[in-house]
């Protein structure tokens, strides 16, 4: 276990306000994850203080100047972050799982995300945090016929699979990671928060450190 | 007072649920309201059209009705997507107001809503 203030103390050195998050990097086989990522952290990373760049308009405005995707732009300087955006720090975000698991008669959906802040000013990470979510959409019957349940529970896995809806599994995956983040400047715990305590993470392979995955 | 109106959108505010994690020591009420925004944003994603469309704008109209009723700050970044859509259907008065509200409720905002602007307006941003 450790402290909000023992793991990331640039946070409280820095303050960060505002927060342009950037297109999620995808290194799952699921295509839609990206595009159903922004519906997910943009409240979750709102209700923690911080002022959040609209997800949508900044990726518009990012496209406009040629930014489609945050792998071509990675490794580059964040600086012009704080000049043509105004934003303090930067969030990135590995989805590292997105995808349901299925076995007939068992089936999970997993959701996961490895997410980084760095601030403009300095570069530096201020904080970063990984998180899973899985759900058993295993569908159940009991007749008491063991062999009618076994149908009928297969059948109704599989509707449920087909149906799974991520967007609720995500937003609680956001939600978990960001209660080790200390809060931005809207949140009543603001500047009181050191002593939080959470699991500590070793942070594997983070945003840029796995190069060549 | 707790009328039936109020009461279901407590509820679907509770039930929409990922949002509000750490709650400490008793129910406090959350900071914003968002209302049906993530869930019609993720329906415009999925299907775009027309209609997933007007749905959107309808959820973010509601986010800025209520949070004015409920005396709540309007959620970070909704006038200005509001602003944004509502350029694009040549309302440009009207987005504008949106734009200027985004900057007065989040001066921290000004520098990303002037560059929004100068895109929607085919400058160059520098």
């Amino acid at each position: 276990m450790t402290t909000k203030l023992a793991k990331f103390p640039l946070m409280y050195e820095e303050r960060p306000v505002s927060i342009l998050v950037l297109p999620p990097i995808n290194t799952t086989t699921a295509a839609d994850a990206k595009d159903y990522y922004a519906t997910t952290i943009a409240g979750p990373l709102a209700f923690r203080g911080f002022y959040v760049l609209p997800i949508e308009v900044t990726s518009d405005v990012l496209k406009s100047q040629g930014i489609y995707d945050t792998e071509t732009i990675i490794h580059q300087p964040v600086a012009k972050f704080k000049q043509f955006f105004g934003a303090d720090a930067v969030l990135y975000t590995e989805i590292t799982k997105w995808s349901t698991a299925y076995a007939v008669i068992a089936a999970n959906l997993t959701v996961g995300f490895h997410a980084t802040l760095k601030s403009t000013a300095t570069e530096r990470v201020l904080w970063e945090y990984s998180g899973t979510v899985v759900v058993d959409l295993t569908g159940r019957s009991n007749s008491g016929n063991p062999l009618a349940d076994l149908i009928a529970g297969a059948v109704a896995t599989s509707i449920a699979t087909a149906a799974a809806d991520y967007v609720p599994y995500a937003t609680q995956t956001n939600v978990q990671i960001l209660q080790t983040i200390p809060v931005g400047k809207y949140h009543e715990d603001y500047l009181k928060d050191q002593s939080v305590t959470f699991v500590d993470q070793t942070p594997a392979a983070g945003i840029g450190k796995g190069a060549g995955k | 007072m707790i009328t039936r109106r109020n009461s279901t959108l407590i509820a679907s505010v509770v039930i929409a649920g990922g949002f509000l994690g750490g709650c400490v020591a008793g129910p406090k009420p959350p900071i914003y309201y968002y209302g049906s925004y993530p869930r019609t944003l993720y329906k415009l994603k999925k299907d775009p059209s027309p209609a997933s469309s007007a749905k959107h704008q309808a959820s973010l109209e509601e986010v800025i009705k209520v949070s004015k009723d409920k005396n709540l700050r309007v959620p970070p970044g909704i006038h200005c997507e509001y602003g944004y859509l509502l350029w694009q259907k040549g309302q440009r008065s009207d987005a504008e107001t949106q734009f200027n509200l985004e900057m007065q409720t989040y001066p921290e905002s000004v520098v990303f809503v002037t560059l929004v602007l100068k895109t929607l307006k085919h400058e160059p941003s520098t």
